[in-house]
């Protein structure tokens, strides 16, 4: 059931505009979170500077794709066996999806259209969302990319780059001490863009006293609780009280980056539709055929069939005219 | 008229068990999934069931990623099935002697039968691991004294079916070696005597000999194999998850893409259809050419083996 009145209001002033986004549907907030998730690079600083490669300093200075690019080839000459980027591809599908539709995003592309989640004809399959691909497409035929079967290349000092998550940061920094830096994810056209959600907290209809539900989300979402548990989970902190305060993503904070991206407006949260299970399975296996070597365009028109499909097969997922509807 | 009817009754009693779990497990579910695909059913969805007639078929025949899975499961069976029913003779053959520590080699063989698929899955992507440090590039490499070019198999549009194939042969290799095995054991002595007395050699025995006799055991494995190697799923689900561009999907992976990726239910339904009359069709067929079949090659040697039973 929605929350904006169930919450106090000022909750509503520190919670991270990804987390309201996140959990907003049809205008309306059915579900907080205590922590955000958000995507990076991290890189050994030692080879980039080898390679003469600028640090940029936030998400307003990231790489452009065509920077990444000769970054990568540079890296590239000087290494053993031409693969010096992770992209966690031992991961599983909802990975290529969290981690690679910001690529989309940056180009100004998408996984549907989001003005009426009715179709993703035209911008899961345009002429942005392939170039940008095709991009994609060629950093795994130069062998750019490390398959990572043993999830140890970054760590191993295998390659120079790693794109992945928050997440990472505790096993890398261990690895790589003071040489680790993290940048953002390439701009691809219309600025950087990042993945951003993770779990998320609701009150169903059925529950017997919402009041009590809310009050104990409320009082999750207090500053020392969100830190509590992100000190637990590493995860970025949800609220900008329990930011300001933390080590890893207050403002000196080495992780800095996640919060800013997530502050500032370069988090773009899963389409928020009922179709997005069948959406980020296709685009999915998109992402595969297309890693194999698939034409960009004919992988990219299979996704959009199949989304479109499924949202037809759903009528659209349209809304049922009483309100006693069942919220998937 | 020696049938009283309390035999009957007790009879039916009697079978009422077995006939319960397979109406339950195999007929019901079949029955329900035909009613399926002529609908509209999916996975957690409000919306009515609607009857949709021979639509998902359409769809199903019309998705290249399900031709291809078909083909993918021709080709492997028709790899597989011979090339693993000759490894398993071949197997059966060498182990089938009274020599000391026989019995640890038979267990070593079997071995892998009884490790789920799953667990073999991941030691074979870890044997098939790219770059030249991975077992089965480095191997390649030292037998061809460094010719071998590194390849990601799994990845490998060429290479992966391939890969799967020899994953699955080994993995189920020793199930039929031990029914030809136990086939072998089972041949009287007196019937080599025989044939040694009329002068046939190791070659001759083994034709005219070994093979006839081996004939029910030998159709079973060819049955069953076939069988098997329509259902291919785990492996693929761990190795390669149908690619790459589909180069290793299959028909069982296509239903649970349907169902489980893509809350098709209906559509997976018509796939397990189209996959059962096929599976049906074939094993029909195998059994009827199999069995037309007069037992082979017996003109050469004067002893006529017993027929067997089939």
């Amino acid at each position: 059931m929605p929350l904006d009145e169930l919450l106090p209001g000022e909750l509503g002033d520190d919670l991270l505009p990804s987390i309201l986004a996140q959990g907003t549907w049809q205008g309306r907030l059915y579900s907080v979170a205590s922590f955000d998730s958000g995507l990076g690079i991290y890189a050994a600083r030692d080879k980039l500077v080898e390679v003469s490669a600028r640090i940029p300093k936030g998400p307003s200075d990231a790489w452009t794709a065509a920077e990444f690019e000769q970054i990568l080839q540079a890296l590239a000459a000087r290494d053993a066996d031409g693969a010096v980027l992770d992209l966690k591809l031992n991961y599983p599908d909802e990975w290529l999806t969290y981690g690679f539709s910001p690529v989309l995003q940056s180009a100004g592309a998408d996984l549907v259209d989001r003005s009426t989640y009715r179709s993703a004809s035209g911008v899961l399959n345009g002429a942005k969302a392939r170039a940008a691909m095709e991009q994609v497409q060629g950093w795994f035929a130069h062998g750019f990319v490390d398959p990572n079967v043993d999830d140890a290349a970054f760590a191993s000092g295998r390659v120079a780059l790693s794109w992945v998550g928050h997440w990472m940061y505790g096993p890398y920094r261990e690895a790589l001490g003071e040489n680790l830096v993290v940048v953002p994810l390439p701009d691809f056209g219309i600025g950087m863009r990042t993945g951003q959600g993770s779990w998320s907290w609701g009150v169903t209809r059925a529950c017997r006293d919402p009041e009590a539900a809310s009050q104990f989300l409320a009082f999750l979402l207090q500053r020392d609780e969100v830190l509590a548990m992100a000190d637990a989970n590493g995860a970025v902190p949800a609220t900008r009280s329990a930011i300001a305060h933390s080590t890893l993503y207050g403002p000196n904070g080495p992780l800095h980056l996640f919060a800013r991206q997530l502050l500032e407006g370069y988090a773009v949260p899963r389409p928020r539709t009922p179709a997005y299970p069948v959406v980020s399975a296709a685009f999915a296996q998109a992402f595969r055929d297309i890693r194999h070597g698939e034409g960009v365009q004919r992988a990219l028109d299979r996704a959009t069939m199949l989304i479109d499909r499924d949202i037809a097969d759903n009528h659209g997922y349209a809304l049922p005219e009483t309100s006693s509807l069942h919220v998937p | 008229m020696a049938w009283g009817s309390s035999d009957s009754r007790a009879a039916g009693v009697l079978i009422a068990p077995a006939l319960a779990g397979l109406i339950l497990f195999i007929a019901l579910p079949f029955v329900l999934a035909v009613g399926m695909s002529f609908t509209n059913l999916r996975l957690g969805s409000p919306l009515p069931l609607e009857f949709t007639g021979l639509r998902q078929y359409a769809r199903v025949f019309a998705d290249v990623s399900v031709q291809r899975a078909f083909l993918n499961n021709a080709v492997f069976a028709l790899v597989v099935v011979p090339v693993q029913t000759a490894l398993a003779l071949l197997l059966a053959l060498a182990l089938n002697r009274r020599v000391r520590g026989m019995v640890v080699l038979r267990a070593l063989f079997f071995l892998p039968v009884i490790f789920p698929m799953s667990l073999v899955a991941v030691v074979w992507i870890l044997i098939l691991a790219p770059g030249p440090e991975g077992m089965m590039n480095s191997l390649l490499s030292l037998l061809s004294f460094g010719h071998w070019q590194p390849r990601d198999f799994l990845h490998d549009a060429m290479w992966a079916l391939p890969a799967i194939m020899l994953t699955s042969i080994w993995q189920g290799v020793g199930f039929q070696m031990v029914v030809l095995l136990a086939g072998l054991q089972a041949i009287p002595a007196q019937l080599y005597e025989a044939a040694a007395v009329d002068g046939a050699a190791r070659w001759r025995q083994f034709r005219h000999v070994t093979l006839p006799q081996l004939r029910n055991p030998l159709i079973f494995v060819v049955v069953v194999t076939t069988i098997l190697s329509f259902r291919v799923f785990d492996q693929v689900r761990i190795m390669t998850r149908g690619g790459p561009n589909d180069a290793t999907t299959t028909a069982i992976f296509e239903t649970v893409r349907s169902a489980f990726d893509r809350a098709q239910l209906a559509k997976a339904a018509a796939i397990a259809v189209v996959f059962f009359v096929v599976v049906l069709l074939l094993t029909l067929m195998q059994k009827r050419l199999l069995r037309q079949q007069p037992a082979p090659g017996i003109s050469g040697t004067t002893e006529r083996p017993s027929d067997a039973t089939c």
